[in-house]
């Protein structure tokens, strides 16, 4: 009796397991086709980036080495020019060589303008390490200040 | 289909033409159904696990199968050097051997199959019973510990598991009153697994276990045997494995069908004869479908509760099962 009795409970734990996944096989996936998908990284802290201010619709870098000073692992590259006619200096260049920068946003906290920012990227390995110094003022294209316009 | 017979026979004559022809239909459609099962096998997979599987060749990634088989078409084929070389090479021939005349031998409509046997059950039976030979002599010429497991664990399990298959489809048998496949469709009024239940289960558990499948993986066991018996096989030989398990699975399917599911029986069937052998696939990818489905639920049985299963339960209730049937068809005056 004891032997009936097991196998009917293994017949009904077989049935259960194909329950399960007979169940889980009409549910909708939880995967994502990662290339073509991505999730939403939003609240995400990536590589360091500059803050397009709306009312001007350009960054605000005054090129005043507050970062690259407080940047425990030296990644900034900073350079800049004070445009004729303003008192702020406008940066002309912005280099961040990501693959020292620990994220430890030291240089988010200290900018005077906070025009420093988390960005959401998160795709960017490169195959070299010259490849992994982000030019930040690449996005902007060219500065409506240095060009004498004054948004 | 006929034109072409006519031209062929005028050429090779009417036995040579109507072999090309059974031939190259049959690896015609086992070659695509393989590709089917495999990806099919890999979408079941998947959603049993909430994944999609393959999306990106084809419409829904159908195109990946093929993609693989080109893949493996132009592999390099090695061949160690420790290897028993004719048995080597021969083994993966062999295996797929048993698996056509199998297929030739299901009834795929009501009108005759390509090479029908008024004892066809028998043969579909001692054929299925080959393929060991073939995983043997694979496991045996690789002269590799794992593949010799592979091979042995593989023998032990298909002579185990061929005894309840055998005794519940003589069960069917003990209905029909025939061995001819084909009347014992033409007989199956109601599907047979309606009548014997417990013997359609013990079918399925032993074609399950006789194609190698998992929870009767052993012969083949990842995690464990590597590959198995297919271990040191390379390219298209290894290939040449896959597809002989996938034919058997659609093949042993299809005698499943034919045995417990009415075989080309459907709706409209009589009138339309061409339903027939859609309704036999149809069943057969049913069952198909079932042992994969299993195969993504179940963990992998030890060998010995494989062959405890077998010997002490499976082949027990076999036995009492075909007893019973012959005693209620004494008893009950049905014929």
């Amino acid at each position: 009796m004891s032997l009936l009795r097991r196998i009917l409970a293994g017949l009904k734990s077989l049935l259960v397991g194909l329950g399960i996944t007979g169940r889980h096989m009409v549910r909708p996936v939880v995967t994502l086709q990662y290339p073509h998908e991505r999730p939403d990284v939003s609240r995400w802290g990536g590589p360091i980036e500059l803050v397009t201010f709306p009312e001007t619709g350009t960054h605000d870098c005054i090129a005043c080495n507050a970062c690259a000073r407080i940047c425990p692992s030296d990644c900034f590259d900073i350079e800049g020019v004070r445009p004729p006619g303003l008192k702020k200096m406008r940066a002309t260049k912005f280099l961040l060589d990501f693959s020292t920068c620990s994220l430890c946003g030291l240089c988010i906290d200290v900018c005077p303008t906070d025009t420093l920012k988390y960005s959401a990227h998160y795709d960017d390995a490169a195959y070299a390490r010259a490849l992994t110094v982000n030019d930040l003022l690449e996005p902007f294209g060219q500065d409506p200040y240095l060009a004498g316009k004054t948004p | 289909m006929s034109a072409l017979h006519a031209l062929l026979a005028r050429l090779i004559g009417d036995f040579g033409a109507t072999l090309v022809l059974g031939a190259g239909t049959i690896l015609g459609y086992l070659t695509f159904n393989v590709l089917f099962l495999i990806w099919l096998e890999r979408k079941v997979s998947a959603h049993a696990q909430r994944r999609l599987g393959p999306m990106e060749v084809g419409f829904h990634g159908s195109l990946q199968t093929v993609a693989d088989m080109l893949k493996l078409l132009s592999k390099q084929l090695v061949t160690p050097l420790a290897t028993d070389h004719f048995t080597f090479l021969f083994a993966p021939i062999l295996i797929f051997i048993p698996t056509i005349c199998l297929t030739s031998l299901v009834p795929l409509g009501d009108a005759r199959a390509f090479a029908e046997m008024p004892n066809g059950l028998v043969v579909v039976v001692v054929l299925s019973g080959i393929t060991v030979i073939a995983i043997f002599m694979a496991g045996w010429s690789s002269n590799n510990k794992y593949a010799v497991l592979g091979g042995m664990r593989s023998v032990a399990q298909v002579v185990a598991y061929e005894i309840p298959v055998l005794l519940s489809a003589l069960s069917v048998v003990l209905i029909a009153q025939t061995l001819d496949l084909h009347e014992i469709v033409s007989g199956q009024h109601v599907p047979y697994a309606l009548y014997e239940p417990i013997a359609a289960l013990i079918f399925f558990i032993g074609i399950t276990a006789e194609t190698n499948r998992a929870p009767f993986d052993i012969p083949e066991a990842e995690s464990e045997l590597v590959g198995g018996f297919h271990t040191e096989y390379t390219g298209m030989r290894f290939a040449l494995f896959f597809f002989a398990e996938y034919t058997n699975m659609l093949v042993l399917g299809a005698v499943g069908a034919t045995l417990f599911l009415g075989g080309w029986k459907g709706p409209l069937a009589g009138r339309w004869p061409f339903l027939g052998p859609v309704y036999l696939l149809l069943k057969a990818y049913l069952v198909v479908f079932l042992m994969m489905w299993a195969r993504w639920t179940f963990p992998r049985l030890r060998f010995d509760q494989l062959m405890n299963f077998a010997w002490k339960l499976l082949i027990p209730v076999a036995l009492v099962n075909l007893l019973v049937t012959a005693i209620v068809l004494e008893a009950l005056p049905l014929r």
